[in-house]
């Protein structure tokens, strides 16, 4: 069974009953067995691969020296041949058969060996790999675990005793119901100014029947007749004239 | 392991939400708190681990989902489209909690986290607009 299904077990479990503090406690507990037999694995063909790296080192110097032995009596050989020595000749032979032989076994033995260490290698690698794999799994559910104790610090925080999980959901109708007020503010907004600004004072005026007020129109008229100036000099400027001098003054017209 | 000491993390955090939203959570180990007042006062997780920091925030509680079924496979549909962020279950005080989460190498930049933290505030409430018919309707 894979670390990852039992702990998933371990979640489907417990899920209802006493809860993710516990369910973690396992996971962790899981992980951290797992952590331990791969570790010893590890420490196991970490020995054994000094071991057979040692031995291939011995077997290799056994090999060398048979090989010198070999030419050494390969030597003796070809000058008792060179001698005519038929008989010492045939003597020197066998053991260098002999030493053959054990060559050819030191050779095999040490192929064998340099196999072994190539897969304990590989085996060393993987389980490298999986502890580095397991570290992390058990980083992230005690980060979880972690996360999870300080979002219920946070709920019980916000609401004491009743605590309550605040979640997207309460945000999403905060956004929707300040939404709602902003929209209400804009309005309430827009009347006010309709009521107090310019926009409204224009309605008054012509609700008022000011803004066509016959009266003004008469004295626009009076202005362009020829003018009395004797009466013009006896009288003080209406308020509306006052308003139209001030303008004038303003904007630099007809000084 | 995680570049960042407490103090930098808080002060990182304060700098770009704003001290008042920040908080560092004394009840807990490395974990801080960062409220967001453009979404709804969404409130985020931080949990600084060993090698990555992990983010987080609760999504809705599964007793206000109407149909766990039909959420659920939403919520898996609705997560290989969901930017940098995971949806995920979570048992909170004995309380099934659907969260939203993330995980960020420890020694991402301050760029980044805060990147990742506003895109989960994004992510959290575009996913709970978007599953709203499986809720529970008040």
């Amino acid at each position: 069974m894979s670390i990852l299904s039992k702990i998933l077990t371990l979640f489907r479990g417990t899920a209802n009953e006493a809860g993710q503090a516990v369910v973690d406690k396992n996971a962790i507990r899981i992980l951290d067995q797992e952590l331990r037999d791969s570790t010893a694995e590890l420490a196991r063909s970490k020995d054994e691969l000094t071991k057979v790296m040692a031995q291939r080192q011995l077997s290799a110097n056994r090999g060398s020296a048979l090989l010198a032995k070999r030419r050494e009596y390969e030597g003796y050989v070809q000058g008792a041949l060179g001698k005519g020595d038929e008989a010492l000749a045939r003597e020197v032979a066998l053991k260098l058969s002999d030493v053959e032989r054990d060559l050819q076994a030191e050779a095999s033995s040490v192929q064998q060996m340099d196999a072994s260490i190539a897969s304990l290698k590989g085996a060393i690698r993987d389980t490298e790999t999986q502890l580095a794999r397991l570290k992390q799994q058990i980083n992230t559910v005690k980060a979880t675990e972690a996360v999870q104790r300080a979002q219920s610090a946070v709920s019980a925080r916000h609401s004491g005793a009743n605590s309550k999980i605040g979640t997207a959901l309460d945000s999403l109708e905060r956004i929707k119901q300040r939404q709602e007020e902003q929209g209400a503010r804009f309005d309430a907004a827009r009347q006010l100014e309709q009521e107090t600004g310019e926009g409204d004072l224009q309605s008054r005026l012509a609700s008022a029947g000011l803004v066509n007020d016959p009266s003004n129109v008469d004295g626009i008229l009076e202005r362009f007749r020829p003018q009395r100036a004797e009466v013009l000099e006896d009288q003080s400027p209406t308020p509306e004239q006052q308003k139209l001098l001030a303008a004038e003054s303003l904007f630099g017209e007809r000084k | 392991m995680s570049h960042w000491t407490q103090e930098q993390l808080l002060e990182c955090l304060a700098d770009s939400f704003g001290a008042a939203n920040v908080a560092a959570l004394e009840d807990a180990e490395r974990a801080y708190q960062v409220v967001l007042p453009e979404s709804g006062d969404l409130e985020v997780t931080l949990v600084a681990g060993e090698d990555q920091i992990y983010c987080s925030t609760p999504l809705v509680t599964a007793e206000n989902v109407r149909d766990r079924a039909a959420f659920n496979d939403a919520c898996m549909r609705l997560n290989p489209i969901n930017p940098l962020s995971n949806l995920g279950l979570s048992t909170i005080d004995g309380q099934d909690v659907y969260v939203v989460f993330g995980e960020l190498s420890g020694d991402s930049t301050q760029a980044q986290i805060i990147h990742e933290i506003r895109m989960l505030a994004v992510n959290a409430i575009d996913a709970i607009e978007t599953l709203q018919p499986y809720l529970v309707n008040e």
